[in-house]
Parts: structure tokens; C-alpha cells; sequence
């Protein structure tokens, strides 16, 4: 489960037009997230609330062994006001993050809420230029302090500065500056960070697919967000039926990049090279990510494929290689989401049944708000409430989602997220097949609750 | 006498080799590993090799059944072996980020995969060269120090030797951890292996100890405060401070545990401050426990009895009372526990945290007094060996005296007076300067704390222990003496109900002259007064209260 703030920072990205996919580290989150995605350790509770569109509140407190917590806070200059973040109404597949598609490359032209900045939106450029993020958070019996600022300087331009504070570290903590500029055909990114003096660079040009010049007009047109062809211009019908049938065959994007880090400090470095080749939102076959990835000083080759097979179920796998050490490991991982409620057969309820009142109830409460938003934007975006109200229609028939994950250490993760009334919960279990007395190495349960 | 030393036995035992590398992989993987290593280390071959070490025997200090206490000097230039085995991440960014936070982590994507290689280390060619103190007894195993950096040299050959980088490299951080090994490892492996053989009982709670002891200790002896002032606010040189700690090194650090220490600390710490938490201390004996109307003389709690019968110079426990000189210091200072180190047949009469003993090489009575020390005159200190000489003297007095730890306080008042011995003084003289001395730290601690310092330790049934050698003889009958009418003072707390005015109109004026006397003093130094007798009126904590 991503934690609140996280979402909520994405949620920043989005309201700002910031397509965070389109970097070099970003390149094989897909499949790195159908595989590693994080056990939860102990019981966890997190009490969260966006109190203004403006204003971010996180409250955790967790035990393993002995209690610990933390305090954060969240400030945006732009008005969150589009978010769903009341824990009963958080889209799950947002919040759980299951098979990621790729952002279309045109977003960084769109502007609030992914309105299209040439249909006359007068907060556009503007207001994008200067908005920023303030992000704090306290852990309490450690005395850890994390700080995180994002600011966007232009359209292009964004500058992350984030800093950790704590006695144990080096020189009382370590501050890494981050400054990106995002194209669409190439991001790049430059960092900084007092850890060793180290400095890197990263960048990710992207081709084929809708990167590429198009051929036709429309090429690139209808992938930004899956337009009505109404808008298309009239007499491109041939092409647009050519356009079809490519798609219909594989259609996708291919992304290159590369990234080098040097340490002034300890005078050490890394580099490496990926490639990547994902399906596009409008593909109409399965979709799938590919990724490559080569480190040239250490001999590492790593691979991963990861396939969205059905609407529920997503499967990952990875390879990677030492040439120099001949050291090889894989592992798996899958995804499995479920309409069923969670806990219908613990309630003794019938499921389906149970499912379709929960259909029933939450129904009338939702549309209220959203259609408040509606009124007040209407004008101008009657397009996106309605993806709005298809997506919501998708999320409800999910409850919950099963992870799962098998490395060659025969190590099984297991996790199980949902939504029980207002909570979104999440158990996982790490068990170890090789060590069959004692198998289970770790539990743990996080309850999150967001108003 | 002569010694008979087996080396190749050693060799000759099957078991042995195979035992030795399970201990040598344990004590290398125990403390956390640099991230650079990804795997345990394995010890694979182990062989301590044809050649005896020369052993040359410097002094035995100790010699009977149970115990044994001697200096040597080692040399070896043997050829024994040892290989390691372990794993070691060769990408410089991983090692690098892996013990870093996350949150600030760059998050490369695949330049800091891992690569990693083994590695086989062979430290062969050791030359030591030591002085070690062993320290041999039945009760507590063996515990060997090295009083000196043993290591001369040895050669490191390893997987990377075609790399004259990293051959230095390892060459230097090897020998540097070998060091650490032999200083801190060793007597801890070689004490839990005599534990095993000779008291298997005492392991368990050495675990104990052993977890305990991560712990940060503190050793007031080893680290002296920056800003040391006696009783009365004068600063104290640092070579004054040096002297108030043990002499004798490792030798003498043997006589008190750091767990203790940092118990002792806790206490005082707890009450200094407003922290709950009092850790249990053993073998330790409160005054406020020994209350006068709790305790009749002939009965002291049988918690403490058996530890303050036991004998023997090293092995024997350490008793530490607790003289709580209250607000007599500034806040900080304002409790520091006296460390009463007793011993077999002086054990009663070292009591009073403000007498001290001559260190004796066989029979120790150490009394350590964390107190700052105040110029002692001179004629106190005569004083202090006159009456001490019925327990102390015929011993050889080998090491130097301690300091003096008796604050002066110009008033006296033998109403105050309150620790007494109670064997009558025979002649008045000696009875004068119990006076003397007595009330010097007592007047302003009854001032602070009318009634703690009223419970008296009473160690007067604390069975001697019979008596040895020869040279203890005449100690021992005059400590039987003493002990048998060795009589529970009468409790001041008593007499002061008794005669409650006298004595009120005693404390207000002591409080007012310790008082006046502090001012004075801290007017000299800083010039910033009334603070200084602030902390006086402190009621003591309620443990202390004496019914």
C-alpha cells in the first residue's frame, strides 16, 4: 500500500501536469512493483486526513516490538480539490497501484486535471510555474526528521530537494537536490547530494510509438487520454483505419536511457543502460512492459517482462545475470484483484449479494460531492468527469487484490490488501520455504484511514 | 616449583581445532559487519602449528588450589595459520547506499546492482609479542589481559594479492581488526571457554551480563568530569582529579564490573534527575534499608550477609554503600555514590564512605570516593592512618595510598558524629579524632537530609572470614575483636526525637554556617550568590527517609 502522503504527492503531480514516468528511474516500475512491493511489518495504523485542498495531515503509529510513530505534514500551493482522499473513496487500483500503463507523452501539455491547455484554460502555465510542495515528516522515538520540498519552475522544470535529518548519520543527515527537465521525448535529470559528494546524471529519450514524428496528424492525437474521435478532423477517416490496424497489430513506445553517478568523496561511481518497450494506453492487445538493463562496470544483466493478462491479473517476472560472477537470480510476482468483499464469508453474508448492497449503499453518498465538482467546472470539462464516473464505476467492482511473489531463494510473499467499510487495510506475510520449522518470517497488518 | 606447559596436546585433540573455528566464526560475525561484506565470515582452516610460544613467567602474585594470578611475557613466532573465507560487494555505490536513508537515496536503477566476489584471506607468519595478566580463579574462570598490543606483524595473503592496492588495503584493516581481536575478543572468548569447563552454571548469567553490557557504562574512574569543583565550589586541578583515580590499569579495573558501574550511575542518575527508574543492584546494602528501629544489631538482612563473608583478594564481590551526600554539591554533584570496596576481615571497619585504606598487595580494602577531593591537612591524614592502623597495618604496603576524599568543614558537632564504631576507644584521643573527622562531611548532610544519613550500614555481623596467612593474624583476632562488640550506633534519627530542640537549633545553625561558608566561597569564584544554598532545603528522596 502506497502511504497517504505519497498518494498525495502524486495527486500534486498530477494537478500540476508532471508526468513522473517520464524518467530514467521510473524505467522498470512496473514490473518492480508487481515484485517488490513492500511486506508490511507488524501492526501499523495510519490516520490521515487532506483537511484543506491545501493542507496534508498523516498520523502513523506503528509496533513492532515496540511502538514507534511518526508525524507528517503536507502543504501544495495548488488546491488539491479533485483528490479523492476519504478511505472510502480512494480509488484501490490508484492507491494499490496494480499494472502500471504509461502516462501519455502529451500530459505536460495538458493542464489541471489533465484539461487540454489550448481549449482556453486560463490557469494554465502560469499558475504551474511556482507551484510547490512542502512535506515534513517526524519519526518519534528515533528523532528522525525527513523534509521534502518540489517546486516547478516552468512547464519543464522541476527541482525536488529533499533532506533527512538524524544523530546516527554522517555530518547529522544528508540532503539530495534533484533538478528535472521533462520534455516529453526526453526527460533528464540532474542530482545532487552531500553523501559522498555524489553526483549523477540520468536521462530517457523516448521513440517509436507516440513519440515518434507522426506519420499522420492523429497518430499521437488520440493517445493523449483517449479523445473522442470527434475531434478528430473529419477527412483523416483512411488514415485513422490505418492507424487501427497498426494498433491493432503491437503499438507501443520504445524508451532508451542511461544513468552515471560519481562520487567526488570516495572517488567511486556507476553507470548503467536500459531500454524499454511498453504497450500504449489505445494498444488493443494485451498489455505488456519490457524492460533491458545493463550495467557495464559490474557485469549485471537484468530483464523483466511484466504482462497486464487479464483485467484482474497481472504477471511479472525478471531475470538478471552477472557476467562477471555468473550469479543469476529471478523472481515472479503477481497480481490478483477481486470484486468480492474482503470479508463477506467472515460475516457469514453472502458475498454477492452483500457486494451488490455495498454497490447500493456507497452509490448516493459519492455522487454529491462529485457532483458539485461538476457543476463547478462544468463548462469545461464534462469529458473528464465522465472518465471520472467510468473509472469510479471500475473501481467499486474492486474490493481487494492479492499479491504474490516467489524469488529462487523459494521466498514467498504474500499480501493482501482491501477495503473493509471506510478502511483500507493490507496483511502480509513473508514465508520461507527453505526454512519449513519456522517458515513465516515476518507478519504484519496496516490499517489506513483517511478523511 | 615448576611449571609444566603442554602445547602439542592441544594439537593433539580432535575435537579442538574444530571447537576453536566454531569460537573464532561466532566472535567474527558477532559484532555488525561493514556493509561491504556481504556473507559470514567463515573460519575454514585453523591451526596453531608446531612451535610453543616462549612464556616467560614476570611475577605470580597469587598462587593456591582455587587461584592464581601471574604476569608474563609471551613471544611467538610460530607457524600457525588461519584462513577466512567470506564475500565482499565489489560495486562501490552499493556498499555506499545501502546504509544510507531512503528517502534521500538518488535511487539509481541498475548501477548499484550487485556483484559480489569471494574472498579467502590466509593470515599466516604471526609474530606477538605480550605481556599478559592471567587471572585465574574457581569461582570466576579464567580472564586474560593483554597489557600491551601483542601484535608485531604478520603477513596477509588473499584472493587479490596481483593487486598491490588492494593487498595494502587488506593488509591494514586486517591487522587493525586483529588487534581489536586479541585487546577485546580474546579474554572474552577464553573466559567464556574457562566458564564452560569450570563453572557451567555461571554461563547463563554471563549472557546476561553480556547483552547488558551493550550498554554505554560508565566508568567514573577512567573518564573524570571536565569541571571538577570539591564540596565547596574550588576547582580541582586535574592532577588532583588523576590521583583520585585507580592506579594499577587493567589490574586494578578487574576489582569493580562496568555493569555494576552503570547500575550505580542509573541510581544516582535517577535521582538527580526526575526518572523513575531504578535499576536493582545487588550485593548492596542501603542505608536507608538498615534503618535503626527495622534492624536490631545482631541481624543485618540476610540479603547481604553471604556477600560481605566471602574472602579472597580478587574474586570476592564488591559491596558499594551509598553515603548520599545530598545537596552538600550543587545539583550535579549532588549525589555521587561512594564505592566501598570490602574486604574478608576489614570489612567492618571500612565502613564510612570518608575513610579510606592503604591498598595492601594481598589484602585489598579499597575505598574509592567518587566525592571530589578537598585539601586535605595534613594532620587529618595522620589522624585518618592513626585509626585506620587497628585495621590495616602489618600489611605491605605496596601501592601508594589513595587519596584523601574527607571534606572539611571548619565547625564540628559530635552529636553529628554519627557512624561510630562501636568498640570503645580506649583512649580519648582517638575518640577526638572520630570527632574530628566525623562530622567533616556529615554536618551539612544532616543539614540536608536530617534523618537519611541516620541509617547506618551495619556490617558488624559480617562474618569474618578465618583467617589465613599467618600475616593476617593479628588482624584478623583484632577484627573478630572488633566485630564482636562492634555495636549498632545508636541511631541519631533516635536522638534526635529524643532531644528535638537542641538538635533543631543544631541544624538550622549548621545549615546557616554550611551555608555561609558555601556562599563565601562561590562569591569568591563567581560572585553570584543565592543560588547556592537553594538545593539546601531539598527534602531528600523519600527512599532515604529514615523512619
Amino acid at each position: 500500500m502506497r502511504e497517504f502522503m505519497h498518494y498525495i504527492t502524486n495527486a500534486f503531480y498530477g494537478a500540476t501536469g508532471w508526468n513522473d514516468d517520464n524518467t530514467y528511474k521510473e524505467l522498470n516500475v512496473t514490473a518492480r512493483e508487481l515484485i517488490d512491493f513492500p511486506l508490511p511489518r507488524g501492526l501499523r495504523l495510519t490516520l490521515s486526513s487532506l483537511a484543506t485542498p491545501h493542507f496534508a495531515t498523516s498520523y502513523q503509529l506503528g509496533s513492532i516490538g515496540v511502538v514507534d510513530g511518526s508525524i507528517s505534514y503536507l502543504h501544495s500551493t495548488v488546491p488539491l480539490t479533485g483528490v479523492a482522499a476519504r478511505s472510502d473513496h480512494i480509488p484501490l487500483p490508484t492507491l494499490l497501484r496494480s499494472y502500471r500503463r504509461l502516462h501519455d507523452l502529451g500530459s505536460r501539455n495538458t493542464g489541471r486535471w489533465g484539461v487540454p491547455k489550448g481549449e482556453g484554460v486560463v490557469d494554465g502555465v502560469e499558475d504551474q510555474c511556482g507551484d510547490s510542495l512542502f512535506y515534513g515528516r517526524l519519526y518519534l522515538p528515533q528523532s528522525l526528521l525527513e523534509g521534502l520540498v518540489v517546486r516547478r519552475f516552468s512547464a519543464d522544470l522541476q527541482v525536488q530537494l529533499s533532506a533527512v535529518s538524524e544523530r546516527s548519520l554522517r555530518n547529522g543527515g544528508t540532503l539530495l537536490g534533484l533538478i528535472q527537465y521533462d520534455r516529453g521525448k526526453y526527460g533528464i535529470e540532474g542530482l545532487a547530494s552531500t553523501d559522498g559528494g555524489l553526483l549523477g546524471f540520468r536521462g530517457l529519450y523516448n521513440f517509436g510509438g507516440d513519440a515518434s514524428p507522426p506519420r499522420s496528424p492523429i497518430a499521437g492525437t488520440p493517445v493523449s487520454g483517449g479523445t473522442p474521435t470527434g475531434n478528430n478532423g473529419s477527412g483523416n477517416d483512411q488514415q485513422t483505419a490505418a492507424t487501427e490496424r497498426e494498433r491493432d497489430r503491437i503499438y507501443g513506445r520504445f524508451s532508451a536511457g542511461g544513468e552515471v553517478y560519481y562520487g567526488t568523496l570516495n572517488k567511486s561511481g556507476g553507470t548503467s543502460l536500459g531500454l524499454r518497450f511498453a504497450t500504449l494506453p489505445t494498444h488493443r492487445g494485451t498489455p505488456l512492459t519490457t524492460t533491458l538493463t545493463i550495467n557495464p562496470l559490474m557485469g549485471n544483466i537484468s530483464a523483466t517482462y511484466a504482462v497486464l493478462a487479464r483485467d484482474y491479473c497481472s504477471l511479472a517476472t525478471r531475470m538478471e545475470f552477472n557476467v562477471y560472477s555468473y550469479e543469476s537470480e529471478w523472481a515472479v510476482g503477481m497480481e490478483l484483484w477481486s470484486n468480492r468483499r474482503p470479508a463477506g464469508f467472515l460475516l457469514g453474508a453472502d458475498p454477492r449479494s452483500a457486494s451488490a448492497r455495498e454497490e447500493h449503499k456507497p452509490q448516493p453518498s459519492p455522487p454529491e460531492p462529485s457532483k458539485k465538482e461538476r457543476s463547478f467546472q462544468a463548462k469545461l470539462e464534462w469529458r473528464l468527469d465522465e472518465d471520472d464516473d467510468t473509472k469510479d464505476n471500475e473501481k467499486e467492482a474492486y474490493r481487494g487484490v492479492l499479491k504474490a511473489r516467489l524469488d529462487q531463494n523459494l521466498r514467498i510473499g504474500l499480501l493482501w490488501e482491501g477495503r473493509v467499510k471506510s478502511l483500507i487495510f493490507s496483511l502480509g506475510s513473508g514465508i520461507d520455504l527453505r526454512k519449513l520449522d519456522e517458515p513465516f518470517r515476518s507478519l504484519g497488518m496496516e490499517i489506513q484511514f483517511s478523511s | 616449583m615448576a611449571f609444566n606447559f603442554n602445547w602439542s596436546p592441544l594439537t593433539a585433540d580432535a575435537g579442538f581445532y574444530k571447537r576453536a573455528r566454531d569460537l573464532l566464526t561466532t566472535a567474527l560475525n558477532k559484532s555488525p559487519k561493514p556493509p561491504i561484506i556481504v556473507d559470514d565470515i567463515i573460519v575454514t582452516e585453523f591451526n596453531l602449528g608446531s612451535v610453543p610460544p616462549d612464556l616467560e613467567i614476570l611475577e605470580i602474585g597469587d598462587l593456591a588450589e582455587d587461584r592464581f594470578r601471574g604476569i608474563f611475557k609471551m613471544c611467538y613466532s610460530g607457524d600457525a595459520f588461519l584462513t577466512l573465507k567470506t564475500r565482499v560487494q565489489a560495486n562501490p555505490l552499493n556498499t555506499c547506499l545501502s546504509a544510507k536513508p531512503s528517502f534521500t537515496s538518488p535511487q539509481p536503477l541498475a548501477a548499484a546492482s550487485s556483484l559480489t566476489i569471494p574472498l579467502q584471506i590466509t593470515l599466516s607468519e604471526i609474530k606477538l609479542s605480550a605481556f599478559i595478566i592471567l587471572v585465574f580463579s574457581k569461582q570466576k574462570g579464567l580472564t586474560i589481559v593483554f597489557r600491551n598490543d601483542p601484535l608485531e606483524s604478520l603477513k596477509v595473503s588473499s584472493t587479490f594479492d596481483s593487486i598491490q592496492f588492494v593487498r595494502d588495503y587488506l593488509q591494514r584493516t586486517i591487522e587493525g581488526k586483529l588487534r581489536e581481536l586479541f585487546m577485546e575478543e580474546l579474554p572474552a572468548i577464553i573466559h567464556r571457554l574457562s566458564l564452560q569447563l569450570w563453572c557451567p552454571d555461571q554461563i547463563a548469567k554471563e549472557d546476561e551480563e553480556a547483552e547488558e553490557s551493550d550498554e554505554p557504562g560508565v566508568n567514573p574512574l577512567a573518564t573524570p568530569p571536565l569541571d571538577a569543583v570539591d564540596l565547596h565550589g574550588h576547582l580541582l586541578d586535574p592532577t588532583a582529579i588523576s590521583e583520585l583515580s585507580l592506579d594499577g590499569g587493567p589490574e586494578a579495573q578487574l576489582l569493580f564490573s562496568q555493569k555494576t558501574l552503570s547500575r550505580l550511575s542509573d541510581i544516582t542518575n535517577s535521582q538527580v534527575t526526575s526518572s523513575l527508574d531504578t535499576s536493582e543492584t545487588t550485593d548492596v546494602l542501603f542505608r536507608a534499608w538498615a534503618g535503626p528501629d527495622k534492624i536490631d544489631p545482631n541481624n543485618t538482612p540476610p540479603l547481604s550477609t553471604p556477600n560481605l563473608a566471602r574472602s579472597s583478594s580478587y574474586a570476592s564481590p564488591h559491596t558499594y554503600t551509598f553515603s548520599d551526600n545530598g545537596s552538600q554539591d550543587q545539583g550535579s554533584m549532588s549525589s555521587r555514590p561512594s564505592l566501598v570496596h570490602l574486604n574478608s576481615a576489614t570489612a567492618g571497619l571500612s565502613l564510612g564512605s570518608g575513610r579510606h585504606s592503604k591498598a595492601g598487595r594481598k589484602k585489598k580494602t579499597r575505598v574509592v570516593n567518587l566525592r571530589r577531593k578537598a585539601e586535605t591537612e595534613p594532620n587529618s591524614e595522620q589522624e585518618d592512618e592513626g585509626t585506620f592502623e587497628d585495621a590495616s597495618t602489618g600489611m605491605p604496603a605496596s601501592e601508594p595510598t589513595l587519596p584523601h576524599p574527607i571534606l572539611e568543614v571548619p565547625e564540628e558537632d559530635p552529636m553529628l558524629s554519627k557512624v561510630r564504631f562501636g568498640r570503645q576507644s580506649p583512649d580519648p584521643q582517638q575518640q577526638q579524632q572520630h570527632t574530628a573527622r566525623g562530622p567533616s562531611f556529615r554536618a551539612a548532610d544532616a543539614a540536608a537530609i536530617p534523618s537519611a544519613d541516620m541509617a547506618n550500614l551495619n556490617l558488624s555481623s559480617a562474618a569474618p572470614t578465618p583467617a589465613k596467612s599467618s600475616e593476617k593474624q593479628p588482624q584478623a583476632s583484632l577484627a573478630t575483636g572488633a566485630k564482636s562488640d562492634l555495636k549498632r550506633p545508636t541511631s541519631s534519627s533516635s536522638r534526635l526525637m529524643s532531644d528535638t530542640s537542641s538538635v533543631i537549633l543544631e541544624q538550622a545553625w549548621i545549615m546557616k554556617m554550611a551555608g555561609e561558608i558555601a556562599r563565601r566561597v562561590y562569591d569568591e569564584k563567581n560572585g553570584n550568590p543565592p543560588f547556592w544554598d537553594d538545593g539546601r532545603d531539598d527534602a531528600p528522596p523519600p527512599a532515604y527517609e529514615a523512619q
